[in-house]
């Protein structure tokens, strides 16, 4: 095994990992205001990543236009499920909630189909021009190094938003104590539309993203990568977001590092999901709360 | 008249709390709330915040029926709750704590009212990065006081203060609460301490099972046999 071969798995663990982290984002900061798994999160992905189609193939925007329009577009609906969907259920059954989501969920992908078709779609040729560098013997693609500079770029600037300011203090005090946070002037439903905004947009950026290192786009894309960003998100301690992130990056690099290292071994690839799983099932059963997880309090 | 409620009614779902309580508060009064366990003190207090919905009744601040608005706009209007429990962000700074009570005011404000409160609570300041779940007892009270001073500024309402701590440290924040009132803070204060929230306090009701059976200064109530065999130990 050459190290070039090494230096190419580990970009593309980091692609993959990122894209997958920037997903896990929106469930877990959803989880930690509202205690609610918002199952339709992967198909909200699955949204913003047409939402590409639609402004480079036929408003025919470049890629950071389209890239915005599509964050903007999917943070309005995100709100939208929020307010008609999820609100009225807010005292309601945790299950309600679940079934509603996944309900949700179902519209998305089904709504899109009728929309769309079923043919795939990809972005034009010229979205996103690739180009190979050669880096002290190395090939580099500008797609790898974008996606994974401009997860983290908007990874930052979240966890600066979240740590640093007055929304997210009161977006970190909520999942603390609801109760006492309208008695600091702050308006609850407004924190939770930011959160959805947030954690919506960012969704939609891995989505165009996605559709650029994967140019396969149909619209049941969400439900598996949804599904493995929300265990990415639990593995990395659901309500955390650097755990989220973390989360998403470990399970980018166990799928990338299962096929590379199996392949000579005679495992097959169709082991990578199984074995993904299996190493963070052992995770969650040696921490339960997830990498940066703590257990809750019980709150009176 | 600063506050005044008005046959105030409130339930939980099918149970009532309270069944129509009327008193008043004028501007720059203590006055305390006393009654004992499930008597509705919390009910109370809490509806007048905004946290929850009256049936029916009024409640007029400065002048305005806020019954059933919502508590964040109550805050807007210059009023502040320090809740049963303290209710301290355990995940945020002592800042972060304060900051965050700050949340409608602009930067210039903020920063005032919070150089108070570390003025007031120097305590606080000592430990101004620290998570809200390390403090002691008496230091979370400080800050849930001080978190109400960034906030409010007109009228304070306070849900057992003196709940958990060491009796030098309700001293302290009484002592305090009169201090702060002395600056122009009007209080009502709700305690099942009763010596000391009649000590503190010009005027008093005593609240039974969702109904005032008793009003007065202080001085008076302390003297009542009745108030006296069942809040002041006989
Ligand atoms: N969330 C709730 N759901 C149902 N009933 C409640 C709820 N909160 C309070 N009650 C009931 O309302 C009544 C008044 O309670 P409240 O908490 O206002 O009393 P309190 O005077 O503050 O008592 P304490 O001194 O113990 O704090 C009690 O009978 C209580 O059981
Ligand atoms: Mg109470």
């Amino acid at each position: 095994m050459d190290l070039n071969f090494l230096v190419q798995q580990f970009l593309n663990a980091l692609q993959l990992g990122s894209l997958y982290a920037l997903i896990a984002l929106g469930y877990t900061m959803v989880y930690g205001v509202l205690l609610l798994i918002n199952f339709a999160h992967g198909d909200i992905f699955m949204v913003g990543a047409f939402l590409g189609v639609f402004g480079s193939m036929v408003l025919n925007l470049p890629f950071v236009p389209t890239l915005l329009l599509s964050m903007v577009l999917t943070a309005i609906l995100g709100v939208v499920i929020e307010r008609v969907a999820y609100k009225p259920l807010r005292h309601a059954s945790r299950l309600s909630a679940v079934i509603t989501a996944l309900g949700v969920g179902l519209l998305l992908e089904n709504g899109m189909l009728a929309l769309t078709g079923a043919d795939p779609r990809n972005y034009p040729e010229n979205f996103i021009v690739t180009e190979t560098y050669d880096v002290a013997g190395f090939s580099i693609s500008n797609v790898k190094i974008l996606i994974i500079v401009l997860s983290i770029l908007l990874f930052l600037g979240l966890y600066a938003i979240v740590q640093r300011t007055k929304w997210g203090m009161a977006m970190r005090a909520i999942s603390y104590d609801k109760f006492a946070v309208p008695l600091m002037g702050v308006s609850q439903d407004q924190i939770i539309s930011l959160t959805f905004i947030l954690g919506t947009g960012l969704a939609a950026a891995a989505g165009i993203l996605w559709g650029v290192a994967f140019p396969v786009l149909n619209p049941y894309m969400g439900l598996r990568v949804g599904w493995k960003a929300f265990i990415a998100a639990v593995v990395g301690g659901i309500g955390d977001i650097r755990g989220a992130f973390l989360g998403g990056l470990l399970l980018g690099f166990v799928e990338i590092f299962v096929v590379a290292l199996g392949q000579p071994f005679g495992i097959s690839s169709t082991w990578r999901d199984p074995i993904a799983f299996a190493l963070l099932l052992i995770i969650l059963v040696v921490r339960p709360t997830g990498l940066f997880g703590v257990a809750r309090r019980q709150k009176v | 008249m600063l506050l005044s409620v008005r046959d105030m009614h409130v339930s939980y779902g099918s149970i009532k709390a309270v069944h129509g309580v009327s008193f008043d508060v004028d501007e720059g009064e203590i006055v305390t709330l006393i009654g004992a366990n499930g008597a509705g003190k919390s009910t109370t207090l809490n509806t007048i915040a905004g946290l929850l919905s009256p049936d029916s009744g009024e409640i007029i601040y400065q002048g305005e029926n806020i019954a059933g608005m919502s508590a964040h706009s109550i805050v807007k209007r210059g009023m502040a709750l320090v809740p049963e429990g303290r209710r301290i962000f355990g995940n945020l700074t002592v800042y972060e704590n304060l900051r965050l009570a700050g949340f409608q005011l602009d930067s210039a404000t903020l920063n005032k009212r919070i150089k108070r409160v570390f003025e007031i609570f120097p305590r606080l300041e000592e430990r101004r990065d620290q998570l809200g779940d390390t403090l002691s007892g008496g230091e979370q009270q400080m800050l849930a006081v001080g978190r109400a001073l960034v906030t409010g500024g007109k009228l304070m309402l306070l849900d057992e203060p003196s709940m958990g701590l060491a009796p030098i440290l309700v001293q302290q924040i009484f002592e305090i609460l009169r201090e702060i009132n002395a600056q122009g803070t009007t209080i009502l204060l709700v305690e099942q301490n009763a010596r000391m929230a009649l000590q503190l306090a010009a005027r008093g009701y005593v609240l039974e099972t969702g109904n005032i059976v008793l009003a007065g200064p202080s001085q008076e109530l302390a003297q009542n046999p009745e108030v006296q065999k069942a809040y002041l130990g006989g």
